[in-house]
């Protein structure tokens, strides 16, 4: 079967994947403090969101993470783009709080992080966006580790500590073998790993891949805990080469599921399905026909393809209020959960 | 099927010699060589043939835990989210969604998984620097923050000597309990309730006094309120989320709105501010802020005008063919007109109509035709047709008065609100109002989600009565997917009779309205305009809403002396800040709190009591945004001392029985009930259950949660299951049936959606007319011209050339309240401290930027907060999410500091005035709102000058 839009690695039997809809993201970040409660509590994991949600457009988590290179120069992935590691600033603190002084011990201050005024976090400029009243617009991207086909970040690494998984592509640092050097950190576009002072090594997201072998002592499959715990359940998780499931559906068949930043050339498999906003308002406060957020900004981010994606879904909701039935709208709701996560279709993961 | 001829395969082997600047010295500076990279075994190919994998054990032992016990959270969120709770080493490790909600509607999105962000880290709290672990006696002043540790004993018996003095000495009614929402956790709602109704002292409402009720729901449909569950958003074509920010404020039930717009259904936000919700809809409309009364009343002009009304629902449902006489206002009673009315009870509260053959005919359903407020044994269905258009003339007892009837009255009313006019006044357009008028009336359901952001306001009950007619006009109501769901607290419980006869067992409650009790006594009378003033006293003096200490027989009216307050924080969220902490605070001679933590109200009571959490507790959880009982059980002891609610009132009982049987303390005659309060039996009959008379039954909190489940319709009807409270430790249940305090029946593969005993079983409304009731015509609403919906701007109590800004406090993503605004979890993912929304242009005008310390002023306070550039807000208006703990500002004023008390006399009326029927004083029912969207101020750089 020929794909259009899917590319598995090399060596990797089957490779997870996660869609995420980004017209049923609320900002709510429960799926970032799950993820933190599971992995980042931490010593020196405290100020790292290996799932983050940021206000889109705004300058995310880590600041300005776009402007700090990584990734591929071409499609050809002879020569990577040279990246930068974000300061700690950029990435803000962990803040600390004197709940204990303010109220057992009655100090006279108000609560607020400790050691001045913090400059930055990873949720900074929550819904602040673009354009103004009445036609300002923003949505929220939630971010995890893309789990690539063509993980930069593993071509970074000098002592080969980052690795993708043969059995499920799942991209992880050797916390054994990794020494710190942070070459991940600047080869990842995406600045999805994490040095931990503490340990010295770098760590990311580890695609929760104890939940998804069923290795916990409930001996059961679990998906991802921010998909499983995002409430409104916007996130597909399967295998890319699960022809017969949803995220192969809207990925190849109908396209409407993109990867972040293509032009990254690492090949994401966490896709998008692109945002669409009411429209704009006149100044006599009419509603006129005119799209709120630029598609030239929705094509910064994913890339000439968004046009066509929106079309097909525009499209597709159109069929359904007239009554129609459209497959592409059944899979974007939360009408069959068995569907939305396809862990166990192989016997090889 | 992955790609061939992978071109990077070389230069992934090759990777030694380096591509890029940056892969040549690493982050420690430190070259390749020099970091012993010698030894290393070389990896063939990293990606898919790693040879290393042993350690990936390590992120695996991570993932384990010992135990699972199901809880929740009891913050007045009206989530009601089943959560597992993972205990690891003895100690809570982290949460997770249950996930196991049973569906009851395959056609519905899936239930699960419920849940926030701020439930996702509970677990933080458990161990918290601010949980309270032991009795605290104060040792400063009231927050300061100094205490010391007392023992358990020494903790209740100062309480309990100052309760039976107080008792003793006649004023037990100044003994006052505040806890809020009883569904969130009813055992532990009714501990302290239990004790202080045998006590003889003060019940509060909470649902008023938060400003959660919308009056218009009384004053039209004759009952607190009622909404569909969640789950029936989705069943609706057409949805206008109005004010009800749902994607903040109701988070685990978002996913219908959301799926709701891939089924077919359009999604209308009106909304002042590009809201979080608004993001997320087909259509959004930008009403200036207090002008959604205009923006209702002119879609229904629209709707009304060009005939998109349904005339059935209109004639059979509303009030409006009834006649209405011209000259006094007042509607036409079946007494005023010879010959009407002979078969009906009381013809004096009859209304009268108009059938096609011009007769007068009287209409069924009405007050003086039923046996009680709430009556199925009568029918408001029809046999004749009863005329909308009436204006003429009838022969009365007082001879010859002209009539109209209501609908008449209300066109007169509607015709002010043209597209000209509704425009310019509410900044929608002309063509935008009318188009969405038109599309929800035509749509085959459509529905209104209606929050806190028109329902915060002084008028909040035109605004109300507005909005609520756009569903009448179209007969959108009382079937699925249709309605007017006002999500704002949480009114009622399911699980009713269990939880009233728990709380309340000597069925004598000194239920009072908050806010008049806290605005009484915070100095309102001082404090307002004569006109308010006068109508304030005439309530309380007619006994249509009580405060209490009562006025003794002398005429003399006590202070309120001691408060106790659980599951809430009163003193933080009082609005009308200022004179609480200045007046009725030091009016109070002890101040208990029981918490988990230490919030503003602990921090300024004189006693706090270590309160088990959430996850340490047995109790029952429900909501009206859906239809399932779940539990709390602990999956960890109480921490330090702690105890869980009912525990610490049973005990306090104990001891003021101890004390009184020692001391052989005589029984006190109730001034108002016929009961005596009996210290010496205190205790005895707080564990009796009064349902069987057995000793010593409620000793235990599950023994309580049992009582609830077992004396409710709703979880044990007489034709179904009983619910036990094992059953729900099992998994989520669905109830069983809707008792008596709701409006509809619970239908087994249906969501719940209200008002169908009305609408499709044609009892009669439980209002003055028996109908869906526009038109009051109660003294006071004649003489505000409010005997329709109408539009009127905000009061302004703060002169707008010196406070040019609005100021709104809605409720915000990072708590649930004052809960979570504290935690180190949520702050980190906000900016930390209080923070305060505003329009570019508004901070650009005064020099500020984002990030700047700002000051936040008016006529009241000022309070300090980071400026945040927030470019989806109107222009003239800053913002500043509610809750913030008053130890969060440097100078300890809070948000609620710059809000003045507001009292609005139409909230504080009987009517029929002299009976009561369908307004009348009941907790939560009806009452005073307190309100805070009307305020003015301004803002300026911090140390800046105006
Ligand atoms: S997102 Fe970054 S860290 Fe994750 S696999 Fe891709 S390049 Fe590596
Ligand atoms: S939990 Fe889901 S809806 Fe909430 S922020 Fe995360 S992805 Fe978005
Ligand atoms: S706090 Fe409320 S809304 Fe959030 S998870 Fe808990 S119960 Fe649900």
């Amino acid at each position: 079967m020929a794909h259009d839009n899917i590319e598995i690695a090399d060596g990797v039997d089957h490779q997870v994947a996660m869609v995420m809809d980004l017209n049923k993201c609320i900002g709510c970040q429960t799926c970032t403090v799950a993820c933190k409660t599971l992995w980042t509590e931490r010593e020196g994991t405290e100020y790292m969101y290996w799932n983050n949600v940021e206000t889109r457009p705004g300058k995310g988590y880590p600041r300005n993470w776009e402007q700090k290179g990584g990734g591929w120069e071409s499609e050809e992935h002879t020569q990577r783009t040279p990246g930068e590691i974000p300061s700690s600033e950029d990435y803000g603190e962990a803040w600390e709080f004197d709940h204990e002084g303010i109220l057992k011990e009655g100090e006279d201050k108000k609560l607020a992080p400790e050691g001045g005024k913090p400059e930055w976090g990873p949720n900074w400029d929550e819904d602040q966006g673009a354009g103004e009243h009445p036609n300002s617009y923003y949505f929220y991207l939630p971010r995890i580790c893309n789990h690539c086909t063509h993980p930069s970040c593993v071509e970074a690494c000098p002592r080969q500590a980052v690795y993708k998984r043969e059995e499920d592509g799942v991209v992880l640092v050797d916390q054994d073998r990794c020494r710190g050097y942070r070459y991940c950190v600047e080869g990842c576009p995406y600045k999805k790993i994490y040095y931990n002072a503490v340990s010295k090594n770098s760590e990311k997201c580890v695609f929760c891949y104890p939940r998804i072998e069923g290795e916990g002592p409930d001996d059961e499959v679990h998906p991802p805990a921010c998909a499983d715990q995002c409430v409104t359940q916007l996130r597909l998780v399967g295998y890319l080469d699960d022809t017969d499931g949803p995220i192969y559906k809207l990925v190849e068949q109908y396209e409407v599921a993109l990867p972040l930043h293509p032009e990254y050339q690492t090949t994401p498999n966490v896709y998008y399905i692109p945002p669409f906003a009411p429209p704009q308002h006149s100044r006599d406060g009419e509603t006129v026909d005119a799209e709120r957020i630029p598609r030239s900004y929705l094509e910064q981010l994913f890339g000439d393809r968004v046009n066509d994606a929106l079309e097909t879904i525009e499209r597709e909701r159109q069929k359904v209020e007239r009554g129609g039935y459209s497959e592409l709208m059944e899979i974007l709701q939360d009408t069959n959960p068995a569907e939305q996560y396809r862990l166990e279709v192989f016997d090889d993961v | 099927m992955s790609s061939n001829d992978d071109p990077d395969d070389v230069s992934r082997r090759d990777f030694m010699k380096g591509v890029g600047v940056a892969s040549v010295v690493g982050a420690t500076g430190a070259t390749i060589a020099q970091q012993g990279m010698n030894h290393l075994e070389l990896v063939d190919d990293p990606i898919g043939s790693y040879p290393y994998r042993d350690w990936e054990d390590f992120y695996r032992e991570e993932w384990d835990w010992d135990s699972i016990a199901r809880s929740t959270h009891s913050v007045n969120c009206t989530g009601s989210c089943s959560w597992d709770v993972y205990v690891k080493n003895g100690q809570v490790w982290r949460e997770q969604q249950a996930n196991d909600y049973p569906r009851f509607d395959e056609d519905l999105p899936d239930p699960n998984p419920r849940g926030c962000q701020k439930g996702a880290c509970y677990s933080d709290y458990v161990d918290a620097e601010q949980r309270v672990k032991y009795p605290l006696k104060r040792t400063g002043e009231r927050g300061d923050g100094q205490w010391k540790r007392i023992s358990w004993d020494e903790a209740l018996r100062e309480i309990a000597e100052h309760v039976i003095n107080e008792v003793t000495e006649g004023r037990y009614d100044a003994i006052s309990g505040f806890t809020p929402i009883p569904a969130m956790s009813p055992v532990s709602f009714a501990s302290g309730t239990r004790l202080i109704n045998l006590l003889g002292g003060v019940s509060h409402s909470f649902y008023d006094w938060y400003s959660d009720l919308p009056p218009g729901q009384p004053i039209t449909w004759g009952h607190q309120t009622d909404n569909a569950e969640s789950a029936d958003w989705y069943n609706a074509d057409y949805i206008i989320a109005w004010g009800s920010n749902v994607n903040v404020t109701r988070i685990p039930d978002a996913k219908y709105f959301l799926d709701a717009g891939y089924d077919g259904a359009k999604r209308v936000g009106i909304f002042s501010d590009y809201s979080q919700t608004a993001i997320h809809t087909d259509e959004w409309l930008s009403p200036n802020p207090g002008t959604d009364t205009a923006l209702a009343l002119g879609m229904a002009r629209t709707i009304a005008e060009e005939g998109l009304y349904d005339e059935d629902h209109l004639k059979e449902q509303s009030d409006m063919p009834l006649l209405v006489r011209a000259d006094t206002g007042k509607f036409l009673r079946a007494s005023e007109v010879p010959g009407l009315g002979e078969d009906v009870d009381d013809p004096e509260k009859v209304m009268v109509m108009q059938d096609g053959e011009g007769e007068l005919r009287i209409a069924p359903g009405s007050l003086g035709d039923r046996e009680a407020k709430y009556d199925d044994s009568k029918s408001i269905e029809l046999d004749f047709d009863p005329q909308l258009d009436v204006e003429t003339e009838v022969t009365t007892t007082d001879g010859q008065v002209p009539v109209r009837s209501v609908w008449v009255n209300l066109n007169e009313e509607l015709s002010n609100y043209t597209p000209e006019y509704v425009a310019e006044e509410t900044g929608v357009g002309e063509q935008t109002h009318q188009k969405i008028a038109r599309e929800f009336a035509e749509a085959d359901a459509a529905k209104i989600i209606h929050g806190k952001g028109i329902n915060d306001w002084y008028h909040n009950d035109l605004g109300n009565r507005a909005v609520q007619l756009l569903v009448t006009l179209t007969g959108h109501i009382g079937r699925n997917g249709t309605g007017v769901d006002h999500y704002v607290g949480q009114e009622k419980i399911w699980t009713f009779n269990g939880w009233k006869t728990l709380s309340f067992p000597t069925g004598s409650v000194r239920g009072v309205p908050t806010t008049l009790w806290t605005y009484f006594h915070g100095g309102i009378l001082n404090n307002t305009d004569e006109d308010t003033r006068s109508k304030i006293l005439k309530s309380v003096n007619e006994g249509w809403m009580p405060v209490y200490p009562e006025k003794r027989e002398d005429g003399f009216r006590p202070e309120p002396t001691t408060m106790f307050v659980w599951r809430g924080n009163f003193f933080n969220q009082a609005k009308g800040n200022v004179a609480i902490e200045e007046v009725l605070w030091p009016k109070l001679d002890l101040v208990v709190d029981i918490n988990f933590r230490l919030d503003s109200t602990a921090l300024y009571a004189d006693i706090v009591l270590p309160a088990a959490s959430h996850y340490e507790k047995t109790d029952l959880n429900m909501t009206d945004m859906h239809t399932y009982v779940h539990p709390f059980t602990p999956a960890v002891e109480p921490l330090g001392e702690a105890k869980t609610d009912w525990q610490i009132f049973r005990e306090l009982a104990a001891k003021i029985q101890e004390i009184a049987e020692r001391r052989s303390i005589d029984s006190v005659q109730d001034r108002k009930f016929d009961r005596e309060i009996d210290l010496q039996s205190v205790h005895d009959d707080y564990v009796r259950d009064w349902a069987t008379g057995e000793e010593g039954a409620l000793e235990d909190d599950e023994a309580a949660a049992e009582y609830i489940l077992e004396h409710s319709e709703e979880s044990n009807p007489e034709d179904g299951d009983h619910i036990t409270f094992a059953d729900t430790v099992e998994q989520p249940q669905r109830f069983e049936a809707a008792g008596d305090h709701w409006t509809s029946d619970l239908e087994d593969d249906k969501a719940y959606a209200p008002w169908k005993d009305f609408v499709q079983d044609k009892e009669p409304w439980p209002t003055f007319t028996g109908r869906q009731q526009y038109y009051i015509d109660h003294d006071w609403f004649l003489e505000y011209g409010e005997q329709l919906p109408t539009h009127k701007r905000p009061p302004e109590q703060q002169d707008q050339r010196e406070y040019p800004l609005r100021y709104n406090t809605p409720h915000g993503r990072w708590s649930i309240h004052s809960t979570w605004r504290d935690s180190e979890k949520m702050l980190r993912l906000n900016r930390g401290e209080p923070v305060v929304f505003i329009h570019p242009d508004d901070a650009q005008r005064r020099g500020i930027e984002d990030g700047d310390r700002v000051e936040i002023y008016n006529d009241l306070s000022e309070i300090e907060a980071i400026a945040k550039i927030y470019p989806s807000s109107e222009p003239g208006t800053v913002r500043m999410w509610f809750a913030w703990e008053k130890y969060q500002f440097p100078n300890r004023e809070n948000f609620n500091s710059l809000i003045p008390m507001y009292m609005k006399p139409t909230q504080l009326v009987q009517y029929p005035e002299d009976s009561g029927e369908h307004l009348h004083f009941f907790p939560n029912f009806w009452g005073p709102t307190g309100v805070n969207s009307d305020v003015r101020c301004d803002v300026r750089p911090k140390g800046g000058e105006d």
